[in-house]
């Protein structure tokens, strides 16, 4: 039997929303810029800005998986910070549960939206403080949310979550060196689910790890998804991951987002000729296997000066005139899959 | 089929670390070939000994470290026995290798112009005219746009994936006869990935390099190499051509560890997983290393070390299990589907 937290929940905020038919999560055309400054002893002055968010649009369902997918700085953490509150956004808006969780409210109101949005973070090696016992480190957001829970309560809740992620009680007073990368990220699954929250952005969990232990860490992520009728974004660079354990898929580059749809559609009717090239670049596990793939050439271009129009378009197999020019919207093609592109595959 | 002939042979060879903890036997009896202008895959999980056999090989091993058994022919020539001056020439010149960390490999306090003719002059004996005009051949090569611009700039105005392809135009130009890449591509998004793959395979054919390409990634061995040899606990547990080890396995540890890949296909049926932790290497697992985490362990495999079995000499195809002449581990074809198809059937 899982305990919640009714007997401290002080206020109501969500009334207005309803799970059927409204999305738990909205991102509607988030920008999240970070000024470059140059300093000098009189004054400092903004010279560029790092687009690093720039124009997401993009939902989340109560009680599933969405994966967000992209090359390495295209924005994913930064997505992901900014919808847990953890940073401002330069432009548009957020909602959870229909609430704008940037809209000026009292603290009662910023707590109890923030205990129900919760992150694991990308890098299980330096995303919890090495000095702090596994106990302290759990039980730090329970002293956040729940001042008045007694400590005895707050013991036995983190010694119930650590058996859930498949630690055990003695582990509880050791300290984050001891333990191995994938025992690292079930304590920082333990911290973010401790307090029962309803979404959770899950940062690259298993990127820094093995096969096996990855495969142990997913299997473990959709137990408890199950257990706690969680909602997941799952943010990973991997595909293969991205497919076994997403409900619905979007593709981000440079900012923005390129196309989303339910997993088996993306994969099956690939629209978006970045999304292509993406499955084209993964390498099978079947020698018997030749491919004919399509390489991209180059890198991905800075954030600090994203090309005009599509953003892909430097490095685009379809790329017209009209790609440098217009920045495609994104557009629900078919029902559920929405793609921005000018000249999409389906 | 013709008898190709042997570039290294590592004959059983032990390499200790002495530690405050104690001693850790990082590679237990360790033997495997490779063949000349062949490309072999060096597969495990981390901490199985990858690492150590290369830098065992280039006798680069960190200080509190010491082959202490076997031998490493190269070329006739034990490399165990070598003076150290003889063995600086054979490093860069003979034997290259490309890092795991892309970040660390090149010096970040030198310009590439610096860190790149230098070392040609040396190795191929030129003048340093004559090895900047080899270093601008070899960047033009790997896709360095602009390379007699660029080689003026440092490290850190490079992305990820540039500085990777810079460290391989720098051991490309040295002409080895043998590359040691360790997980090339394993810090890189797939797109760049599958650039940086592709250019290896390249130059492989086309300066018949051999190749020892270390790597967790099952997708990339299939794809890249003609033999494997996999690893586990410090010992090389079951060697083969890559399609004899991805579709008639013989050791239960090789099966195990193909069967964690994340499917491409659709289900969101739980992850095979293998019970247990790579082991500790100071007082490992007696007998055979994997019985902790074997589901075939019997009584003898606790006891004893398995003998390492040659089944079929001329294709190299060896195994070390006390039962895998009982056992089935034939990949079937559906099985293999699953692991390697990315559109669904409708
Ligand atoms: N605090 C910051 N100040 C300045 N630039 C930042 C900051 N945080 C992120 N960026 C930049 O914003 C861009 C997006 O970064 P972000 O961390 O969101 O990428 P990501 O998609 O999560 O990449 P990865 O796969 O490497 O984790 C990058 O160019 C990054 O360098
Ligand atoms: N300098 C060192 N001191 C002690 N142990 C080491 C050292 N370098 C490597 N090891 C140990 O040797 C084993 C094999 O490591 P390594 O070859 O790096 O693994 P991988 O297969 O991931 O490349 C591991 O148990 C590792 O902890
Ligand atoms: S809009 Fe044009 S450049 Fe962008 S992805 Fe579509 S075809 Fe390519
Ligand atoms: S020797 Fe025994 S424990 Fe080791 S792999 Fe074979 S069956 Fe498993
Ligand atoms: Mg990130
Ligand atoms: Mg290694």
């Amino acid at each position: 039997m899982v305990s919640t937290f009714e007997e401290y929940e002080v206020i109501d905020l969500f009334s207005g929303w309803n799970p059927k038919t409204d999305p738990i999560i909205n991102l509607i055309n988030l920008k999240k810029w970070f000024p470059i400054s140059e300093q000098s002893i009189l004054f400092s002055r903004v010279v560029a800005q790092i687009k690093a968010v720039d124009g997401v649009n993009l939902f989340l369902n109560k009680g599933e998986t969405l994966g967000l997918v992209g090359e390495s700085g295209c924005g994913k953490s930064t997505t992901a910070r900014v919808t847990v509150k953890l940073e401002e956004p330069t432009e548009g808006s957020i909602y959870f549960k229909g609430i704008d969780i940037f809209q000026p409210m009292t603290r009662e109101e910023e707590l109890a939206i923030k205990r129900q949005l919760q992150m694991v973070f990308q890098d299980p090696y330096s995303s919890l403080n090495p000095r702090r016992m596994v106990l302290d480190l759990i039980k730090e957001p329970f002293d956040i949310h729940f001042p008045d829970m007694t400590y005895e309560e707050k013991e036995s809740r983190v010694l119930e979550i650590l058996t859930k992620v498949g630690l055990e009680d003695y582990h509880a007073l050791r300290y984050p060196h001891e333990f191995s990368g994938g025992q690292r990220q079930r304590i920082g699954i333990a911290r973010a689910l401790a307090i029962h929250p309803e979404v959770v952005l899950l940062d690259e969990p298993v990127s820094a790890l093995d096969v096996s232990v990855q495969a142990q860490i997913l299997n473990l992520l959709h137990d408890l998804q199950v257990e706690f009728n969680l909602t997941y974004m799952f943010i990973a660079h991997d595909l293969s991951v991205i497919k076994h354990v997403s409900d619905r898929v979007a593709v981000m580059y440079l900012g923005k987002i390129m196309e989303m749809s339910p997993t088996g559609e993306l994969f099956r009717k690939t629209a978006h000729p970045y999304s292509v090239s993406l499955l084209s670049a993964i390498p099978r596990p079947d020698p018997r296997i030749k491919m004919d793939r399509i390489i991209l050439e180059g890198d991905v271009p800075s954030p600090i000066n994203p090309p005009s129009g599509c953003p892909f378009h430097p490095r685009c197999y379809k790329a017209q005139e009209i790609c440098s020019q217009v920045t495609p919207t994104l557009d629900e093609l078919e029902p559920g899959h929405f793609v921005a592109c000018h000249f999409p595959e389906i | 089929m013709k008898m190709a002939k042997t570039i290294l042979d590592v004959q059983d060879i032990y390499t200790y670390f002495y530690t405050e903890s104690g001693v850790v036997e990082a590679l237990d009896g360790v033997s495997f070939d490779v063949y000349q202008g062949e490309p072999v895959g060096i597969v495990g999980e981390s901490g199985c000994g990858k690492t150590v056999t290369a830098k065992s090989t280039l006798r680069i091993l960190d200080k509190n470290g010491k082959t202490v058994a076997g031998k490493i022919i190269y070329k006739g020539v034990d490399l165990l026995e070598l003076p150290d001056l003889q063995m600086r020439k054979i490093r860069g010149k003979e034997i290259a290798m490309i890092f795991q960390d892309p970040m660390t490999s090149l010096n970040p306090i030198f310009k590439i112009d610096d860190q790149m003719t230098e070392v040609i002059a040396l190795h191929r004996n030129c003048s340093r005219r004559e090895a900047l005009e080899y270093a601008l051949e070899a960047l033009e090569q790997v896709g360095i746009a602009d390379a007699a611009a660029r080689i003026k700039d440092y490290p850190h105005q490079f992305s990820g994936g540039q500085r990777q392809r810079i460290f391989i135009a720098r051991a490309l130009a040295l002409q080895p006869s043998l590359l040691i890449a360790d997980e090339p591509t394993t810090a890189l998004d797939v797109t760049i990935q599958a650039q940086i793959l592709e250019l290896i395979k390249e130059m492989q054919k086309k300066h018949g390099l051999a190749m020892m390409l270390i790597t967790h990634n099952l997708g990339v061995v299939a794809e890249t190499t003609k033999r494997v040899h996999i690893f586990y606990g410090g010992r090389v547990v079951e060697s083969g051509p890559t399609e004899d080890i991805f579709i008639d396995p013989k050791h239960p540890y090789t099966r195990a560890l193909f069967d964690s890949i994340p499917s491409l296909e659709k289900d969101k049926h739980r992850l095979a997983t293998i019970p247990g932790l790579v082991p500790r290497l100071i007082n490992p697992p007696k007998g055979c290393r994997f019985h902790p985490r074997c589901k075939f362990a019997t009584e003898i495999c606790m006891r004893e070390r398995p003998p390492d079995v040659i089944i079929d000499k001329q294709k190299g195809r060896r195994v070390q299990c006390h039962h895998f002449e009982e056992l089935d581990l034939h990949v079937d074809d559906s099985t293999m589907k699953e692991r390697t198809s990315i559109k669904e059937e409708t």
